[in-house]
């Protein structure tokens, strides 16, 4: 069921996610837009979420915007971060200043996330919860998943004194599986829809950035086609897969499988290092002190890509 | 004691990888239901584009693992380049040979032709050199006057573009005329007709002339594309109960099949256990002139009336293997509507995951389509009365019930509609 409406105010509003933002010219929502999205959020109840430039937005945007309970994304470098409840940090600089109530998103590239490591790792304890977001996962190797690995390893090892010591720091990677009991995805489309800067409605902000298809519009109304294929029910990997935490892009399915229901090698791969390494990390945590109690240990599998099983399935 | 005619199983019986050269997308022909949009006489297939697809296929191995091959040449219509055929059939059988490559001894070359230029010398030479290796279809619609209907020459005019129905002339003669020598080189070859609106009233007489004409195997499937009109299954019922008197009075069951009757069809499927999916797309390698590969012909851009090619790599990259998942994963009930997957009479119902791509209202696979709903239904009933007479007919004659049913198992459990 739709839960989320996420306005994206500007083309320039940074991306909190795999895609990049490939629109470099400021292009406003308009206020009518912006009001009429609003407006059709609440009485779909829908949840706004808004991705903010990081200019000054005009008084009137901010008055309308305040209508309505809501939660902001912003860039580390836009006005608006100090208000933002997820702030954006697009790459790695360890000058990046930590506040420890909030959450973070930190989006890179492999590269920089197998060469500072261990600058991030100490960033970990720093704040609420930081999300990392690799942007470019479908490129990965069999080389980057033993890297990724070894890059899990070394967070683990952080975290695990963190744990140990009372603090339950959270990195989505290795701390979301092991809080879950069934999949918790991105769910564009599903959950969630994406209102852009031209008036359209988007499955996420990626259809709009790479010129992908609209969902509907303010004036014509929602209008997603195929709807059932955005539920798990209909992706046929996911929905007999345990990496709970997996994102499941819907955004990378449909440029590395060309279906959004059906996920890339890549992302099963590194979802699943994840996964076994939550899963390690949750024991090692355990032989130490009561950790998590109420939650069940993580079973140990023999493949990380659920698509080998198929023919279990077929 | 009687016998009902058994169909001949598909050579390796679906145990073999098959590799689609798409050699030329010109054909003689402008037949009205043909499905490739995108026909031209401008892309043909080198050489070198043939090599570069076969040298990539046959070393990776790994990646074709299926104890058999079945090279298969289509167009347009593929005999048009019968000097590269032969060229890339000869070349295929020297290095499966030179690789000691497992296909080796389990191989076959396979082609669908219009057959007019089945009689030339470089096709008769081409047969004769590869003929214990080879399965050749001719398609020949029924009688003259059906087959006249659609599979028309194409006119100058045609070639650019124009063309009008006063010029309209069939290609029955140039066909029929090589029909005897084709059945004397394959006798057990089979014939494929396609069925669309305009066709309906001539199946009867079709399937019974190309009995009469020598050929034992009809496979008929109507096609899958919306093209269907009001009262079409009402029509259809009415010809296919004629057609199953003609065939059961005249006791043609006996030596002849036609793939529209079969015992397997029309009951509900079990969603765990019969949920595989229908089509072959995806198993299969496509390569065009441009030296792209393709799940299937169908997902080249010339098969496709609204959707972009489905392209999975080509013979420079090699396969992207991403772009197989979705068709590996695929089965019957993700991609039906809660009224197939319920539906009572769902067994035999066929799909073409390239038709379902093209009419889906997004770009999916996902989505099948079910233009051909109407004409399942009506088949089932037919193919119901089919069997009942038959069988009653044969239990007058003292023929035990369940043994005919064995036979008429046996007989269409190889049906292949693609
Ligand atoms: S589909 Fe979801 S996970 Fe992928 S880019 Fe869009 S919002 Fe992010
Ligand atoms: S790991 Fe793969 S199968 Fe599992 S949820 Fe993620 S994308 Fe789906």
């Amino acid at each position: 069921m739709l839960q989320y409406l996420i306005i994206q105010l500007d083309n320039t509003s940074t991306s909190f996610c795999h895609y990049s933002n490939t629109k470099n010219r400021p292009l406003l929502i308009t206020l009518d837009n912006l009001k009429n999205g609003i407006l059709f959020a609440m009485k779909e109840n829908l949840m706004v979420q808004y991705v903010l430039p990081d200019y000054e937005l005009p008084a009137e945007y901010i008055e309308a915007m305040e209508s309505i309970d809501n939660t902001k994304i912003a860039s580390y470098q836009s006005v608006y971060a100090n208000n933002a409840d997820i702030v954006v940090l697009n790459g790695w600089n360890k000058e990046y200043l930590f506040d420890k109530d909030d959450v973070y998103v930190l989006r890179v590239d492999k590269k920089e996330l197998f060469g500072k490591c261990s600058e991030i790792k100490e960033k970990i304890k720093m704040c609420r919860r930081l999300n990392i977001v690799i942007t470019d996962v479908e490129t990965f190797t069999d080389v980057d998943f033993e890297l990724y690995r070894s890059v899990l390893k070394e967070f683990s090892i952080a975290l695990e004194d963190s744990f140990a010591a009372d603090f339950v720091a959270q990195l989505n990677v290795l701390t979301d599986r092991m809080m879950l009991d069934k999949m918790n995805n991105c769910n564009a489309g599903c959950d969630s829809i994406t209102l852009a800067p031209d008036g359209r409605f988007y499955v996420c902000p990626a259809f709009y950035y790479e010129n992908e298809y609209n969902i509907g519009s303010l004036v014509d109304g929602l209008d997603i086609k195929n709807p059932q294929l955005y539920r798990l029910e209909y992706a046929p990997i996911c929905r007999h897969c345990d990496a709970y935490q997996c994102k499941r892009c819907i955004w990378l399915n449909r440029k590395t499988t060309f279906e959004v229901n059906t996920p890339s090698h890549e992302q099963c791969v590194v979802s699943h290092l994840e996964r076994n390494a939550s899963r390690e990390l949750m024991m090692s945590v355990r032989e130490r002190v009561e950790f998590l109690s109420d939650k069940e240990e993580i079973k140990d599998i023999s493949y990380l890509d659920p698509f080998d099983l198929r023919d279990e399935w077929l | 004691m009687e016998k009902i005619k058994e169909n001949s199983s598909g050579w390796s019986n679906g145990m073999a990888r098959n590799i689609t050269f798409i050699v030329t997308k010109d054909c003689q022909l402008a037949c009205k239901y043909c499905y490739l949009v995108g026909k031209n006489s401008n892309e043909r297939m080198t050489w070198e584009v043939a090599k570069q697809a076969i040298d990539y296929i046959l070393s990776h191995e790994d990646d074709f693992k299926e104890e058999s091959v079945i090279w298969d040449f289509i167009g347009g219509e593929p005999f048009l380049e019968i000097d590269l055929i032969d060229k890339i059939c000869d070349y295929v059988k020297i290095e499966m040979y030179r690789r000691n490559h497992h296909w080796f001894n389990s191989y076959r070359f396979s082609f669908s032709t219009n057959g007019i230029n089945y009689h030339t010398e470089s096709v008769q030479n081409f047969i004769k050199k590869n003929i214990e290796h080879l399965s050749i279809g001719i398609t020949i619609d029924g009688t003259k006057r059906k087959h006249d209907l659609n599979r028309i020459w194409k006119t100058a005019d045609m070639k650019k573009g124009g063309g009008s129905p006063e010029e309209e002339r069939g290609s029955y003669d140039d066909v029929a005329r090589n029909i005897p020598l084709w059945l004397e080189q394959f006798p057990n070859a089979g014939t494929k007709v396609t069925i669309s609106s305009a066709d309906i009233p001539y199946i009867k007489e079709s399937v019974l002339h190309l009995y009469s004409l020598g050929i034992h195997e009809v496979n008929i499937n109507c096609v899958f594309e919306n093209v269907w009109q009001e009262k079409d299954d009402v029509k259809f019922e009415e010809q296919l109960l004629e057609l199953a008197d003609a065939i059961i009075d005249g006791e043609f069951y006996k030596d002849y099949t036609c793939s529209f009757f079969n015992e397997n069809l029309g009951k509900p499927l079990d969603r765990k256990l019969q949920n595989q999916n229908w089509c072959g797309a995806g198993k299969m390698l496509s390569i065009d002139a441009a030296g792209n590969f393709y799940p299937c012909t169908r997902f080249a851009q010339y098969s496709l009336r609204d959707k972009r090619a489905w392209m999975i790599g080509n013979i420079y990259d090699g396969i992207d293997k991403n772009k197989l998942r979705p068709f590996l994963v695929l089965d019957r009930c993700i991609q039906s509507t809660l009224e197939c997957i319920e539906c009572e009479v769902a067994e035999g119902c066929a799909w073409c995951q390239g038709e379902n791509y093209d009419s889906a209202d997004t770009s999916t696979i996902y989505q099948r389509s079910t233009a051909i709903c109407k004409m399942h239904k009506a088949r089932v009933r037919a193919n119901n009365y089919y069997w009942n007479k038959l069988f009653r007919k044969l239990e007058f004659k003292g023929i035990a019930k369940k043994e005919s049913v064995d036979y008429a198992k046996l007989s269409n459990s190889n049906n292949l509609i693609c």
